[in-house]
């Protein structure tokens, strides 16, 4: 739920430019943070575990349109520099099948990455107190992804006197009216026309289904985190902070 | 996504003058057509971009079968319309601006073939990144191998069944925790015969050795 599935066009410039920006100027810092042998070895899992969150995104569980992520199990698989960089290709491919738009890449990647990096530490911290593998993966992954829910909100809020102006602008205005530069211009010509722009519903709409989404990802990440403890324990590295 | 499959084999096997373009023009095609769609609030206008895009899509015949691929981003645009307090003109703007943004781009993908795409996207990106999206989407074929052999596992265990919900929640998530250990096994292989082939950090198309 997490995902901002916005098309193209829709937010404003300045909001999905900055998005792209953070997330490259993130991408290069994690680079040079991360030694390139390191990387280099670990490419092969990063496009494996990308590929598992493109695939679950692709199971929509009915009738409330919701998808798995995987953010968090990756996350708890990958570490938090690679699962950046895997949020990113993900984005990236999701974009190419129209899931989100493509200017919005860096908006879903900081978003994203947010709930695959709190996901990493928060199971880390759940673990270390609790020493209970199930209620330390569905915390991380419920809070992890109400947090990331609340971060898109955020985002999309950031929005809405883009939205008003979208709505308010007059038709008839022509076939090919270019409008990059008019955001800041226009509005004075709204005043007096009423905000219809009500980012309450969409709250009120998206918490819930969210919320129901938070539980069941959680569930599901607890099983699956369950599985692979049970076949290949070492992939998760407790071991060693257990002791 | 079990249409990616086919998509690829669409992108490969088509013969119309669309698929024969060379993918830079394509992608430059695409980007114009993504400028069109930030910059564009005129509803005639960006119904008439859709409309030519439309066209181009059944002129250069892609198979009818992948059309439904460009409707399916309008499941979420139909959640952000409730920002709009149901407004005709904001709805049927988002929706030819998402039409048109996908369209676009599955038409790209219905039209050229994957390595055609990362070759043109290596000019002009981190060659790290292009390597990472190129095995990402090498894995998912892999992936989806492992995941057809899962669906009949899964199947003979019951499957997906509203009567019995948590039963059919263990049986995803062990096909999920499935799916990523072979995913993991896979890639160690991987990057073993990858090495065994010289991987350096990047992969080389047939370009590469033309420029030399």
């Amino acid at each position: 739920m997490s995902h901002i599935h916005l098309p193209d066009g829709v937010l404003p410039i300045w909001l999905w430019v900055s998005g792209w920006m953070v997330s490259v100027l993130a991408w290069i810092i994690l680079l040079r943070m991360t030694e390139k042998k390191d990387v280099s070895r670990r490419l092969p899992l990063l496009g494996m575990m990308a590929a598992t969150m493109v695939l679950g995104a692709s199971v929509e569980i009915l009738p409330i349109a919701y998808h798995v992520n995987l953010t968090v199990i990756s996350g708890i698989l990958l570490g938090p520099s690679l699962i950046f960089m895997a949020t990113f290709i993900v984005n990236v491919i999701l974009a190419l099948f129209g899931h989100g738009g493509i200017t919005v890449i860096g908006l879903n990647t900081l978003v994203l990455s947010m709930e695959g990096v709190l996901g990493y530490f928060l199971f880390r911290l759940f673990w270390k107190v609790l020493k209970k593998l199930t209620i330390a993966t569905f915390l991380a992954t419920f809070l992890a992804l109400a947090l990331s829910t609340f971060a898109m909100i955020g985002v999309v809020g950031l929005g809405v006197p883009h939205y008003e102006e979208l709505i308010h602008q007059e038709s008839g205005t022509g076939i090919f009216n270019f409008e990059l530069l008019r955001e800041k211009t226009d509005h004075h010509a709204m005043e007096g026309t009423g905000k219809e722009v009500d980012l309450k519903r969409f709250v009120a709409v998206v918490l819930p289904l969210g919320c129901l989404g938070w539980i069941l990802e959680g569930v599901i990440t607890c099983l699956i985190i369950r599985y692979i403890h049970r076949l290949r324990p070492d992939l998760l590295r407790l071991k060693s902070e257990s002791s | 996504m079990i249409q990616l499959s086919y998509l690829d084999y669409a992108a490969v096997e088509g013969k119309s003058w669309l698929h024969r373009l060379p993918a830079k023009v394509k992608m430059v095609g695409v980007l114009f057509v993504l400028f069109g769609v930030v910059a564009w609030r005129s509803l005639p206008g960006l119904l008439i971009l859709y409309l030519l895009l439309v066209t181009l899509f059944f002129a250069s015949r892609v198979p009818r079968k992948i059309f439904p691929l460009t409707l399916y981003p309008l499941i979420f645009a139909s959640l952000f319309i409730l920002i709009s307090g149901f407004q005709l003109r904001f709805i049927l703007l988002v929706f030819l601006k998402v039409l048109s943004g996908s369209t676009g781009v599955v038409l790209l993908l219905a039209t050229t073939s994957y390595p055609s795409i990362f070759s043109v996207l290596d000019k002009i990106l981190p060659s790290l990144f292009v390597t990472a999206l190129f095995l990402t989407y090498r894995s998912m074929f892999i992936l989806l191998g492992v995941l057809e052999e899962t669906q009949q596992a899964l199947h003979l265990r019951g499957g997906f069944q509203w009567r019995s919900p948590w039963r059919s929640l263990i049986n995803i998530s062990n096909a999920f925790g499935h799916l990523i250990i072979k995913g993991i096994d896979a890639s160690e292989a991987m990057y073993e015969s990858m090495l065994l082939r010289g991987f350096q950090g990047r992969f080389h198309d047939r370009g590469d050795k033309e420029r030399e």
